[in-house]
Order: structure tokens, then sequence, then C-alpha cells
């Protein structure tokens, strides 16, 4: 499903390389976890593929079913069906929750040649979803993620990602600034969303979230490229030793 | 070195005509006219510069010539606006009263709107008291005066207007009262005149729209007078969307007694060239008002807004919001002037404006005013200029909404927060679905 090739990128007005020739497949139904300490370029993973334009991609490619996804704008990509969930969900004043979604939903629709969806039919999608994550009514109301709490955005995120049904899930450290309730109830959303069709990235510093997110592979992210990939216990070894005996382990390769 | 154009100017046509014209009626309204034509006389068409009109030239104002307007057709190409079907409606057509597209009968005793120009010929009593006295008034403070400003435009509607509106509210109208201003004929100048009177205790919502019809430049400059007395409460919206060629130079003044409410809001989409001097006098003590706006320019827009607002007595509250949207060449003035006079202590003031430029070649000049001679007040104002910012509407792509919808959603998420305050619904839709047409976004059903 996803291709990534050698992939290079930078923020846009910097010199400095941040990914350095990163490479990466997934399949359609598995989960990828990408572990890595701070800096290593894990958030600049994941903007890169939603499209983020502070990031400039500088050499390699990536490919979502062939199709060249560093050429679509982010509009087109979320078309496609990719999702990142923010590590910092923006807060939107003024734009209620139901019109972002409907109109976020209806646009891919409409780029897929299928029909939009009306108001009755919307709302009637949406109110399952609120059910199935433990929200409230009066979330859908209230401006995108304004004056929410970070629990709040977080499991915001996981029910547009509910509601938007994509084919790649992106995750950025979800998992950051929540208590272990709140972790449960976010991890509990994706874990219902796992399904044959639908490939997860899920990006996080810590193993916690991987306890209750099971992944099928676990990659660790080092200064720009991906060291080291194994199984869901190459997690466990990383939260017993930290990341320091890998970081021997690679300057003695490099 | 002069500040004012010489008065060979293209507005000569309608001077001689108001000089002409000015001299039927009581004798009140007689000498109000002359002392308004002199006065604009003296004061004639200012440049820039006037400190007053430093941002906004005249010249393409007085190039033309312009002639007194003639009276309207009785059917139109654009469909007049409406904003609910239950609503009161008059109609001015070229700054005259239309008997056939208005309501006269009352449906209920709390109000009755007729044609100026009967009720000046009548003598009517509220208009003799009320017309062209309006706004502020001169006081003494610490070591000086402070004086009304002057208004040549406002001067040039007395001496000139032919008709208008008198809205009499005496008690409680639940009907929305929509007040349509509609001005057609090339080359053609009006002076609208609307004096509104609401009696002790009187509660109404107010809507006046300015619109233009077919092709050509118009030049309106009317004005608009209202009477908040004791404890009554206003809601007045003032819509300015005039085609692109038209120039428009507005006075609007306004008188609050004690224990008044008046939320005003000044929308200006339309005109090629727009100005609105806003003034209210607050003449009470606990009074509320509220002076917001929402402006969206683009192409070669030019508008303007000054307003004013004097605390002349204690214990009131004031506020002010300015959303201003700037696309393309456009330029957006605001001048925000509060007065709080020797003898308003207690007053709490808040101004607020802001400007989102959209464009690298768009110009905002903005500049808050505040000059206050009481000691125990809360005066507070703030100004920023900004443009859209990256992450918001990354946030929004990356979810499937298209660019351009998204940004036409976080300007319009920018402006909401005063057109929201409009209590209407279905004014405030209208007004929304607008900004969202000037924004040159389709949001379907």
């Amino acid at each position: 499903m996803l291709q990534i090739a050698n992939l290079h990128a930078k923020v846009a007005e910097d010199e400095r390389e941040i990914l350095k020739g990163l490479t990466l497949s997934v399949k359609p139904g598995e989960v990828h976890a990408i572990m890595g300490p701070n800096g290593s370029g894990k958030s600049t993973l994941a903007n890169v593929i939603a499209g983020r334009e502070t990031y400039e991609v500088t050499d390699g490619a990536v490919t979502l079913d062939g199709e060249d996804l560093l050429e679509m704008e982010p509009d087109e990509r979320a078309h496609k069906g990719v999702f990142l969930a923010f590590q910092y969900p923006v807060e939107i004043p003024g734009v209620s929750n139901t019109y972002f979604l409907r109109a976020a939903l209806n646009a891919r629709r409409k780029a897929n040649g299928e029909d939009e969806m009306d108001a009755l039919a919307f709302m009637k999608h949406i109110r399952e979803k609120v059910k199935t994550l433990g929200l409230t009514d009066d979330m859908l109301s209230r401006s995108v993620n304004e004056g929410f709490s970070g629990g709040e955005k977080k499991r915001n995120e996981i029910f547009q990602m509910a509601v938007l049904e994509p084919r790649l899930c992106v995750l950025d450290e979800t998992d950051s600034g929540l208590d272990i309730d709140a972790l449960q109830t976010v991890a509990h959303g994706v874990n219902a969303l796992r399904s044959p069709d639908r490939a997860f990235i899920v990006v996080t510093h810590y193993q916690r979230l991987l306890n209750f997110i099971v992944p099928d592979f676990v990659h660790v992210l080092m200064d720009g490229r991906l060291v080291k990939s194994g199984g869901k216990e190459l997690a466990l070894e990383l939260e017993a030793k930290g990341y320091g005996w890998l970081e021997a382990e690679v300057g003695a390769t490099a | 070195m002069s500040t004012v154009l010489s008065p060979a100017t293209g507005l000569s046509g309608i001077v001689d005509h108001g000089a002409a014209s000015g001299s039927s009626g009581a004798p009140w309204v007689r000498s109000l006219r002359a002392a308004a034509l002199d006065a604009h006389r003296e004061l004639g068409v200012p440049t820039t510069r006037h400190e007053e009109w430093k941002y906004t030239p005249l010249r393409r104002l007085v190039e033309r010539d312009w002639a007194a307007g003639e009276p309207g057709p009785a059917v139109f190409q654009r469909e007049l606006p409406r904003y609910d079907e239950g609503s009161i409606r008059i109609v001015l057509v070229n700054g005259r009263f239309d008997r056939n597209l208005s309501e006269t009968e009352a449906r209920s005793p709390h109000w009755v709107a007729r044609s100026l120009r009967d009720a000046v010929t009548e003598d009517d009593a509220v208009v003799r008291e009320w017309l062209g006295q309006v706004g502020p008034k001169t006081t003494q403070a610490v070591g000086r005066e402070i004086t009304p400003d002057s208004h040549t435009f406002a001067e040039l509607n007395t001496a000139t207007f032919e008709d208008g509106l008198f809205l009499h509210i005496t008690g409680d109208v639940a009907a929305l009262i929509e007040i349509v201003h509609v001005a057609t004929g090339d080359g053609q100048a009006f002076a609208p005149r609307v004096l509104v009177v609401a009696e002790e205790g009187a509660r109404a919502r107010i809507v006046e729209t300015y619109v233009t019809d077919g092709e050509g430049a118009t030049f309106t400059y009317p004005v608009t007078e209202v009477v908040v007395k004791e404890g009554a409460n206003l809601e007045h919206v003032r819509v300015q969307d005039e085609g692109a060629e038209a120039f428009h130079i507005a006075n609007w003044q306004t008188t609050q007694a004690a224990g008044s409410e008046y939320h005003s809001f000044n929308v200006c989409y339309g005109a090629g060239l727009a100005r609105v001097d806003q003034g209210i006098w607050l003449d009470g003590q606990a009074t509320v008002t509220r002076l917001d706006g929402v402006v969206c320019a683009g192409g070669d827009q030019h508008i303007d807004n000054h307003t004013r607002l004097d605390h002349a007595q204690p214990n009131s509250n004031s506020f002010e919001v300015y959303k201003q949207i700037v696309d393309d060449r456009a330029t957006v003035v605001f001048n925000g002037k509060i007065f709080v006079h020797q003898d308003a202590q207690k007053t709490d003031a808040k101004q607020t404006n802001q400007a989102l430029l959209l464009s690298p070649t768009a110009t905002i000049d903005s500049k808050p005013q505040l000059e206050i001679f009481a000691d125990d007040v809360k005066c507070t104002h703030g100004a920023t200029v900004g443009q859209l910012e990256d992450l918001p509407l990354f946030y929004m792509r990356s979810r499937g909404v298209p660019k351009d919808q998204a940004e036409a959603v976080l300007v319009y998420a920018f402006a909401a927060e005063v057109l929201e305050l409009i209590t209407h619904v279905g004014l405030r839709q209208a007004l929304e679905r607008r900004l969202y047409e000037k924004l040159g976004v389709d949001l379907g059903a």
C-alpha cells in the first residue's frame, strides 16, 4: 500500500537534513510502530506523509498504491485515504466540529465521485462514532479543539479518524500528554478501526501505547534512518534498555 | 496650503440644487438647511491633508460631475434584499420613500414608518425635536473643550435631502424592521435620510441595507440618526453592499439616554469607495453599547470607517470589535475614537480592531484613539494585523478540505466572532452567505 524509498527531507528554510534515506513498506491491515529518541525525525516522517509544506523532500519516493504521494496536495492525499492524527491538534475558533467534519467528508466523497452526504445521514453516521468513542454530543457543536483538554483533543483526533474512515492512518505521538484512562480510550478507538484493508503507522517515543495498540512491526528511527526493525518484542527491549545501546550499535556499524 | 478642494468640484451641481430647493418647509427646516449649506461650503471637500481624511483620497469622487438624483424606477433589475418573510420592510429608492414597496400600515400600535418629507411638511413635533440634533455635543474638560467632529457630507445631506424615512418606535416590535436603500442611475447623487426615534422602554431590531441596481456609478451620502431613549433597546445592523463602481460616504449618529442599550453592527461589503462616520453620544448613566464592524474588501475597494464614542455620563459600558478582511489591492482604514468626558467616571470601554491581510498588495491603516478626561475609568484597546496561519490551514487540508474552502472557512471564522452576535438568525445567515460569496466560495446547500 505505502512504499517509502530512500526518503530524504529537511525543514524548508533549513539546510540540515532530518530524514536521511528512510525506506519502509506498509501493507494493508498492518500496524507499524515507529519508535525513536527525540529529534530522530519521527514527526518529520509523519508530516511528510501528510504533505506539510514546511518540510521539503530532497530525495527519494513515497507512493500510495503506486501513485506518487509527494506530487499531491495535502487535501488530495486525504482524498486518497491518508490521515494524520496530529501531535498537537490545532484549535480553530468559530468552526464547529460537525461543520468541519462534514466539509472534510464531503470533499473526499466528491473527489472520489461519490454523492455528498446530506445533513441527516451525516448526523446518523457521526452519532454512532460518538457512542463508540465515549464522547459527548456537546463536543460536536463546539469549535474544533477550542478549549479542549489535552485528552479531549487526542480523542477528537481519533473521532475524526473514525468518521473519515481513512485507509492509511498516521498517528503522531498520539500518546503524549495522556493519562492512562485517556490512553486506553484512544487505543480502544484505534483498535476498533483495525481492519484487513486499513494500515496504521504509530509514531511514539514510549512503548506504553503499544501495550494497547499491539503492532505487527516495530522500527527504530535514529538520525533520519530506520536502524532496526523487528516484531512487537523489540518495543519491550527498547523500554527495558533505552535507545543508548542501539546508538552504540549503529555507531559501530556506521 | 489648503486642506479642502476648490469649490469648483464635481459636487457643485448638488450644492447648487440644494441651494435652490432649500427654501421650502417650516422656518426651522429652512434655517437648518441653510446653516448646513453654509457649513458644507465652508468645509468644502477635504483632501488627504485633512487629518480625518488622511488615508482616503476623494479625487476619484470629485473628478466626476454629479447630478442631483432623480426619482428611481418602479421595477429593478435585481432582487431587493429580504432577510425575513415576516419582516416589516421599508424601501427607499434613490433616497425617496417608496409607498408601493413599503409597509406603511402598522400591524401593531408600537411603530410608525412614514416619508420624512411628509413628516417635515406636516411639521411633526418629534422630527422637529431631533432632526439634525443627534450625536456628540460640546463639553468642557480640564483645560479644554471637547467638540463634535465636523462632517461636510452630513451637512451636504441636510442641505439637499429630498425625502427619507421617519421611523417612530413606541413599544416592543417583535418583527424585524428592514430598511432597504436602493440607488440607481449613472452619475447621480443621492442623500437618503433616516431618523429613528425609539421612545422610553421601546424595543426593536432594525437592519438598514444599502444596494445599487444596474450598471453605472452612483454617489450615496446618507445620514441616519438614531435616538434611543431611557431604557430602550435597539439592535441596529447596517449593511453596505453597493456595486463596485459606487461611492458611499455615510454619517450615522446615535444618542443614547440612561439605561438604554444599543447594539450596532457596521457590515461593509460593497462600493468602490466607502466611508462611514459613526458617532454615539452616551447621554445618560448605565447605558450599554456595542459598536461592532465586519469589513470585507477585495479588488480595488477602499473602505474607511471612522467611529467615535463619547462617554459623557458615568457608569456606562461600551464594547467595540472590528474585524477587517482585506484582499487583492484593497485598502481598509479604521479610526476608532473614544472620548471619556470629565463627568464619565466608572466608564468601562473596550475596543478591539483586527485585520486579516490576504494579499501582499492589500493595505490596512488602523488608528485607535482614546482621549480620557475622567480619572476612575477602565479603557482598553488593541489592534492586530495578521495573515492566515499555516497550521490551521494545513490541519483542515490534511482532513481533505480543499485549500480555497479551508481559507474561506478560516476567514469566515475570523469574522464570525462579530456576525454571531447578530440575534436575527435569517439576517445573520444571509450576511454569512454573502461573506462566503465575496470570498469566492460556493458552500452548496
